[in-house]
């Protein structure tokens, strides 16, 4: 159904690898109504992130950024700084990737999902090199003006299991799974 | 550049602004940048229809408005070697293409913990060419002493 050609803006390993058509398995996103809350346990990503230069480059570039902190290797390895540092937002690229298609927390991709807004504590810059797991559980569930507000915690470490950043990430979704098939079909006047 | 040090810095103190004009491609490009490729930001005919934000047309990523918030923060404390510990965001508008948006800030806030652990909060706020807010951000800046 992905009716874009992204190739054209594809420079990094992961870009050329990763699936563009978040309708394609839309069917196994979890749906609001779906949140398994009994269990606090840590969920793990699908898979983890090998922080690379081409990354947080990539990521300045896409947000128009051309701070040399985050784009030039060589000026940041002569500041205090020792080497690039990401955009303090870069974490989004990280989450995506992976929490994946199949694995829990995929409602992040659902089709007409709303951002209200979202928080973000950085305990450490992420740093190229690194390799980045992530844990994540769910973390609260309203309604809300006949809104379905959802929203995880997700914490982000580093090969040494140090802990890099933490992620409360919430979206206003569609409340069950019927209502993201509706979508997909683009179908107006879903609530959300 | 003037280094910036948590004692230099003044509630009220202004950081620069930014501008940027969005356009599809500018969409395109934050997907692949932040592989969100939600169609509501990606796929223009499907948008037509579905409509989730009622309106007929694509809209910027959340995350990428908040970037450009963020950039205000980042052009103007990374210089002095600044740490930024903790953002937040609203958005408060959708985006459409063709959008101008402004992003700016100002210091609001000095926290005195303990050496090392000072920070300042920044109030930053992205609106459209008409004035209207689009969204608003906060960031936890740790200065050199």
């Amino acid at each position: 159904m992905n009716r874009i050609n992204f190739e054209r803006f594809f420079e990094t390993e992961k870009q050329k690898i990763f699936g563009t058509d978040f309708f394609a398995d839309a069917e196994d996103y979890e749906a609001w109504d779906e949140i398994d809350f009994e269990s606090q346990e840590d969920i793990p990503g699908e898979q983890t992130f090998e922080v690379k230069a081409e990354d947080l480059k990539y990521y300045a570039a896409g947000v128009l950024d051309d701070n040399p902190f985050m784009t030039d290797e060589e000026y940041a390895r002569n500041s205090p700084y020792g080497g690039l540092i990401p955009h303090p937002v870069f974490l989004t690229q990280i989450t995506f990737w992976c929490i994946g298609v199949k694995g829990r927390g995929n409602w992040i991709r659902t089709p007409g999902a709303r951002n209200p807004g979202q928080e973000v504590e950085i305990y450490e810059p992420f740093r190229v090199g690194e390799i980045i797991h992530i844990k994540m559980r769910p973390h609260d569930r309203w309604i809300k003006r006949k809104k379905y507000y959802l929203n995880y915690k997700i914490d982000f470490y580093n090969q040494d299991n140090v802990k890099k950043a933490c992620w409360i990430v919430e979206l206003v979704l569609p409340k069950s799974k019927e209502d993201i098939r509706k979508f997909i079909k683009g179908i107006r006047g879903v609530e959300v | 550049m003037e280094k910036l040090t948590f004692d230099s810095l003044q509630v009220g103190d202004a950081l620069p602004s930014i501008s940027h004009t969005v356009k599809q491609e500018t969409f395109w490009k934050y997907a692949v940048g932040s592989f969100d490729y939600n169609p509501v930001h990606c796929d223009p005919d499907w948008v037509s229809t579905a409509q989730p934000f009622g309106i007929p047309q694509t809209v910027a990523h959340g995350m990428m408005t908040w970037s450009f918030m963020v950039t205000v923060a980042t052009n103007w404390a990374y210089p002095s070697t600044a740490t930024i510990t903790k953002i937040t965001s609203k958005f408060l508008r959708p985006v459409p293409a063709g959008t101008t948006m402004t992003c700016s800030g100002i210091v609001s806030e000095k926290h005195v913990i303990r050496p090392g652990k000072h920070f300042v909060v920044v109030e930053l706020k992205a609106e459209n060419q008409d004035g209207d807010l689009l969204g608003v951000s906060q960031a936890e800046i740790v200065f050199p002493e």
